[in-house]
């Protein structure tokens, strides 16, 4: 009955606008104090200890800072032009390689609305501009921006790591071939519906314009190389994985991109839409060589390292608050009742699944996905391993719940950014991703009864998991 | 961003920037030093989180001030001006409250670090304890004592030096922090109350940038 109680406090406290994080830290609070004799103190160490005590946590900064680097500058616009080199002369082809793009773009960053964003704003017109309809482009767009955080790496993996203890590396490693297969999924849709409905289709640019762009894209993308290379290398540990991933960023974007910081040519802004389509000039090292220093200091390197704190700090105090009530829950040992109240129900690893995948499509609703895990995570996890299920496999499981939820009306999160970024009402966008939305469901049903897709990367590569119960 | 930004705002936001700057600078070289000297920063890993924590914390009052902490606006934008501002102010009222409580928490949990009193009282602090134990000489693990900050092992450990960074350091930004959002919520409630904004939430963390291209196509058209 408190564990309801619990709940509905969080909820309830969430619906009337309290921000995620105060509602999930009062309702521990008031819950701790009522029912328990913990001290307001051990809840201020339980705050502290969110960041003392859980390294892994550590890595989700320096990935926000490496996509902010590369995000600020024009390498969505190399990866589409890219992309568009590769599979643009298909039927439907601008609208595969919008998904491309986006998985290409997922490799880069660890969120869903980011990618939607990056993608979207130039992908979307683009789209329209040779004849498809708005809709169209803004449902393929929606849905395959959804892989943000599937495709590592992923903001929520980490977070799901950190929650229950399993290694960063095989998350990862576990999200390659699922997000593989859902972009290949939706391009495969795709063409299809660009076959019955005759969608146009770009020319063949030839190989020369693939060469070229590949390079050009290249530097962005060895991005990935450097995080999975470097983590299953065994040089780095995911945390200093992404430092060195921030790091390399911000020397691509300034020096070799000059999209910011002292070698970018400063345009004097104008309204008209084709300056903001050119890329802006640059200017070569030797001619201003002090700009290896000043570069540290420059103004646009100060902005995106803001940007990228601000938005730490926005999701880590979800995640701080949702630990205080994560430690509520072992405290009081919750997750052991619902765990053994489900048990003695009969539920098989069928059942259960079927449970979480419902659970975690109604919580992606409300809330932002990591916070969402770090408090379903725990309360599931006891059981999983008790039904034997692979604890990466649920993660995976858990993952693709959260890119569901975040397409499925009324609120999923993508929709409303979609909306945004196309300037249509939600309705359209809602009805617009709606084919999608199907094919991304057969893909979790896919993904939850078929355990070997996400297992078998990490299996092969870092041996069988070994499950301490 | 054309006017001029307000010197708080300028603290704060260089402040959210340096952190994360100095964060990644010091586990970027620490991977420099292993791999190009053989050696570890056997400190770099404990700063960099305590780092962690000041970023976060110190943040969290700068996100309520831009009104940036993600939260649920669904039932908000369906209700009217009128039923929206109640629910508002109720909703701040909550985070005063739980600012309130965690300041209490965060002093209590600090001030022994401090060689100071904690408060009586479960949920308000009823006078300040008459009897606690001095934990001015805990140490953090790795970091060493900077010889700047000498002055402290006459303040806080007797005159006996300090090998480590003492604790109270680190876990000074509890109390500051909290006290921070406790004092920026109540300047939100304000902004509430006199109708200036109507919620404390932002829905999702792209929020600027949609705006920002709404307005460019407002432009446009």
């Amino acid at each position: 009955m408190d564990v309801a109680l619990l709940f509905s406090l969080v909820i309830g406290l969430m619906l009337i606008g309290v921000p995620i994080a105060v509602a999930l830290g009062m309702s521990s609070v008031l819950f701790l104090l009522w029912f328990s004799d913990s001290s307001l103190a051990s809840v201020a160490q339980t705050l502290f200890s969110a960041f003392e005590g859980h390294y892994t946590l550590l890595a989700i900064p320096f990935f926000i800072l490496a996509s902010s680097f590369m995000t600020t500058g024009g390498v969505a616009q190399r990866i589409i032009r890219f992309s568009i080199a590769c599979v643009g002369h298909l039927p439907g082809g601008l609208a595969i390689a919008g998904v491309f793009a986006c998985m290409l773009f997922a490799a880069l960053s660890g969120s869903s609305p980011a990618t939607v964003v990056a993608i979207g704003t130039i992908v979307i017109g683009g789209m329209r501009q040779v004849g498809y309809t708005k809709d169209f482009a803004a449902g393929v767009i929606c849905t395959a921006g959804t892989l943000g955080i599937l495709i590592p790496p992923s903001i929520v993996m980490v977070v799901y790591a950190a929650s229950v203890e399993v290694s960063v590396g095989r998350m990862f490693l576990a999200g390659v071939i699922p997000g593989l297969l859902a972009g290949f999924m939706l391009m495969t849709t795709i063409y299809v519906i660009a076959k019955i409905k005759n969608l146009p289709k770009g020319e063949w640019q030839g190989w020369g314009e693939i060469i070229t762009s590949g390079r050009e894209a290249g530097w962005g993308l060895f991005l990935i190389v450097i995080i999975l290379g470097g983590i299953y290398g065994g040089i780095f540990t995911p945390t200093e994985a992404a430092a060195v991933a921030a790091v390399y960023a911000f020397f691509i974007a300034t020096f070799v991109y000059k999209d910011m910081g002292p070698l970018a040519e400063r345009q004097p802004r104008s309204l008209s839409a084709a300056a903001v389509v050119e890329t802006p000039g640059s200017i070569p090292l030797r001619h201003r060589p002090w700009a290896i220093v000043t570069a540290f200091f420059h103004p646009d390197t100060q902005h995106t390292l803001f940007e990228a704190g601000k938005l730490t700090v926005t999701l880590l105090f979800v995640i701080a608050n949702a630990l205080i009530l994560k430690h509520v829950l072992t405290d009081e040992q919750i997750p052991q009742h619902v765990a053994n109240a489900m048990l003695s129900a009969g539920f098989g690893p069928v059942m259960f699944l079927i449970v979480v995948n419902i659970i975690l499509l109604i919580g992606g609703q409300f809330m932002e996905p990591s916070g969402l895990l770090v408090i379903v995570a725990p309360l599931v996890f006891p059981i999983a391993i008790e039904l034997g299920i692979d604890p990466i496999h649920l993660g995976i499981i858990m993952v693709v719940n959260m890119e569901i939820g975040m397409i499925t009306p009324p609120v999923g999160l993508n929709l409303f950014v979609t909306s945004g970024v196309a300037g249509m009402p939600m309705m359209r966008v809602v009805r617009a991703a709606l084919p999608f939305l199907g094919v991304l469901f057969v893909f979790l049903i896919l993904v939850t009864y078929v355990p070997w897709i996400s297992t078998f990367l990490p299996n092969t590569f870092m041996g069988p998991e070994i499950i301490t119960k | 961003m054309d006017q001029p930004r307000l010197l708080a705002d300028r603290i704060e936001e260089t402040l959210i920037a340096g952190i994360l700057g100095v964060m990644t600078l010091i586990t970027f070289a620490n991977v420099v030093m292993r791999y190009g000297f053989n050696q570890n920063i056997l400190w770099a890993l404990e700063l960099t989180v305590f780092l962690f924590g000041w970023l976060v914390l110190l943040g969290a009052s700068y996100a309520v001030k831009k009104g940036a902490h993600l939260g649920v606006d669904i039932i908000v934008n369906i209700l009217p001006a009128q039923a929206r501002r109640v629910m508002g102010l109720a909703a701040v009222a909550v985070c005063v409250a739980f600012s309130f409580l965690m300041l209490k928490g965060a002093w209590d949990y600090w001030a022994n670090f401090a060689n100071l009193p904690g408060t009586e009282g479960r949920w308000f602090p009823l006078g300040f304890e008459e009897t606690y134990r001095d934990k001015g000489w805990y140490e953090v693990n790795d970091i060493p004592h900077p010889a700047v900050l000498g002055w402290m092992e006459n303040v806080f450990n007797e005159g006996e030096e300090y090998e480590k960074l003492p604790r109270l350091i680190p876990y000074a930004v509890l109390p500051l922090s909290m006290a921070l959002m406790l004092f920026r919520f109540l300047q939100a409630g304000w902004s509430l109350w006199t109708g200036e904004t109507d919620r404390v939430v932002a829905s999702h963390e792209v929020e600027d940038e949609i705006q920002e291209i709404r307005e460019q196509m407002r432009e446009e058209n």
